[in-house]
């Protein structure tokens, strides 16, 4: 609950500025350091998704595949009937919208009934319905091959680039917002001890609801934008596991129920996710589970230091 | 349409599912004592069905000679990797201990996808085609195979618990770590116990899916997932019930995939899987309603 200081601030000025200057400066067409700024900015802001549902208040989701396929497939489907056209901000605000209304539909009977565990499958089974039911779609989705969509649309990386930035920040600002509000210490109240937090008269279920919801939003945003890029929406990679697995490495390698630590850990680990794919292309997935493994076990706390391991001990307690 | 179909299919499911059953019954020992739902333990069967599968191209031993070595080879691998990963994160509580078991998964998966490359392997031997006849129903002799294996493991299990001081340690372990560790119940002895049971039987899986299934490096997580699933209908915790959810999930299966389709078959799993989540946590199966939540 500190605020933000002079210094602090006018580093985060310098930070966006830079940001904001790489593709001026970089030739977004050949320049690796634009598309891998990209890449970072998609997954800081689905740490950080995972952050707000996780980290701030408690419920650990391993569903956040399902919202980043959906917003994906909301993009291919509307596109493909032309609906919306492409780089469409209302076509990405409804793919948020539908990924947002899904974790209500299916948060509310979760979230009243289950907790830890329980909660993590009944969201991994969800991601898994809804790649299954995709695959299975027929003509609406495609089935197994997937949407094919208009690629002679892209010409540059730039708008891409500014989406995914906007996009990270959206994802800080909100994170921002609910720590200094009334609705982030009703989270963390949730997350220490949703006992006590319901005897205070906190709405437990309407809370968690809520920041699902948030995530959901978040991710179906990422995927939508990520259907922009890659022009071939299909249930195999949309759906994959990687999109909640990253997210998830990243935000407790950096430090889970901090502001920066997903930041830090997405920046760090897309570092060095595309160093390792570039170095050792065969053995990179091997690399990245030693990796997962090594800082659980060597580094608990995240990078960001000690805040994470409080979060880990209050888990513990609550379980 | 006869009664003959129906029939059929049930006896295809209920074999089919004695496989989950044996995953589900790991899963649901390590979850007693340790309280994490140990997501490699797909993998793990893989890596047991790989062990059976080169056992016998290699040397040519049948695969239910291989059992010896391979169930004993995962009971070590199960104390080593208790030992050298989880012994150090389990007091963290089990945030860190799911994450590390995702890690193991995506590590173990991408090690056999090098080592034994990403083709579909099947176990073939003389008898893999082989059925019986019984009232007019076809059985194959590998699914009871299956069904029989399932038996004795959760048999031998059931004995270990009930029976020896070790077992009953583990048992006092799931109901009450804290009063157990009162009586003088290390919480590492018991979890390494567990953990390399459960290793054990994910072995005795591997084995049987070695038999009945082509597999690939990744297969493992679909299957780890089918385990919850059973261990879900069944209720955590519940060694029985395990067996019982991994059958009903076999016959589920076995039922949607012919009136439907096998592509819809998952979809209803996991519909049952969502289901059973939200209206009864505690378990199909589970004798006592204050649920391990």
């Amino acid at each position: 609950m500190k605020t933000i200081n002079k210094k602090q601030f006018v580093l985060s000025i310098i930070i966006l500025a830079a940001c904001v200057a790489v593709p001026l400066i970089f030739d977004p067409e050949t320049s690796y350091v634009v598309y891998f700024l990209f890449m970072a900015f998609i997954y800081v802001t689905l740490a950080q998704a995972w952050n707000i549902v996780a980290g701030y208040t408690g419920q650990v989701t391993l569903g956040l595949h399902a919202f980043f396929g959906l917003g994906a497939y909301v993009i291919a489907i509307g596109w493909s009937r032309e609906m919306i056209g492409y780089l469409d901000p209302l076509g990405m605000f409804a793919a948020g919208c539908a990924a947002a209304f899904l974790a209500v539909l299916v948060g509310i009977p979760l979230l009243s009934k289950l907790k830890g565990d329980y909660f993590a499958l009944g969201t991994l089974g969800l991601g898994e319905i809804l790649r299954l039911v995709t695959i299975q779609g027929g003509a609406f989705t495609a089935g197994p091959t997937g949407i094919l969509l208009p690629s002679s649309s892209f010409n540059t990386l730039t708008p891409h680039y500014f989406i995914a930035l906007f996009l990270a920040l959206l994802a800080l600002g909100v994170t921002c917002y609910l720590t200094k509000s009334n609705i982030g210490l009703a989270l963390v109240a949730v997350r220490d001890d949703e006992t006590a937090a319901a005897a205070s008269g906190i709405n437990t279920l309407k809370f968690k609801v809520l920041a699902f919801a948030i995530a959901a939003f978040l991710a179906g945003l990422c995927g939508a934008l990520q259907a922009y890029y890659i022009f071939h929406v299909e249930p195999q990679g949309f759906y994959s596991l990687n999109w909640t697995l990253y997210p998830v490495l990243m935000c407790v390698l950096g430090g889970a129920g901090t502001l920066s630590g997903p930041v830090i850990g997405a920046i760090f680990l897309t570092a060095v996710f595309e160093l390792a794919k570039y170095a050792m292309p065969e053995i990179h997935p091997i690399f990245s589970g030693l990796l997962i493994i090594f800082s659980i076990m060597f580094l608990p706390k995240g990078l960001i230091g000690l805040k994470a391991g409080r979060m880990f001990q209050r888990i513990k307690r609550t379980s | 349409m006869h009664i003959d179909i129906y029939l059929q299919l049930l006896i295809n499911g209920i074999l089919f599912g004695a496989m989950y059953g044996i995953a589900a019954i790991g899963l649901s020992l390590i979850f007693g004592t340790m309280r994490i739902v140990f997501i490699a333990q797909g993998t793990m069967i893989i890596l047991a069905a790989y062990g059976s599968f080169w056992l016998f191209n290699l040397w040519g031993m049948d695969p239910y000679v291989s059992i010896l070595f391979v169930v004993p080879a995962s009971l070590i691998v199960g104390i080593g990797f208790y030992q050298a990963l989880f012994r150090k994160v389990a007091k963290a509580g089990q945030f860190p201990t799911l994450l590390i078991a995702f890690g193991l998964m995506a590590l173990l998966e991408n090690l056999m996808f090098v080592v034994f490359t990403g083709n579909s392997r099947a176990l073939q031997t003389s008898y893999s085609t082989y059925t019986l006849t019984l009232l007019g129903m076809k059985i194959s002799f590998v699914r009871l195979m299956v069904f029989v294996m399932a038996i004795i493991g959760t048999a031998g299990v059931t004995l270990f618990l009930k029976k020896t001081l070790l077992g009953k340690a583990v048992r006092a372990a799931s109901e009450n770590l804290e009063y157990a560790m009162l009586v003088g119940i290390t919480p590492h002895q018991v979890n390494t116990v567990t953990f390399a049971l459960g290793m054990g039987l994910a072995g005795l899986a591997g084995v049987a899916t070695a038999t009945t299934y082509a597999f690939d490096p990744f297969s493992g997580f679909v299957f780890g997932l089918k385990a919850m699933i059973a261990l879900a209908l069944g209720g955590m915790g519940n060694v029985a019930g395990a067996l019982l959810g991994g059958i009903l999930l076999g016959v589920v299966e076995s039922y949607s995939a012919f009136f439907l389709s096998g592509g819809w078959a998952d979809v209803i799993s996991y519909a049952v899987f969502l289901l059973v989540l939200m209206f009864k946590p505690e378990g199909l199966f589970s004798k006592d309603t204050s649920a391990k939540l």
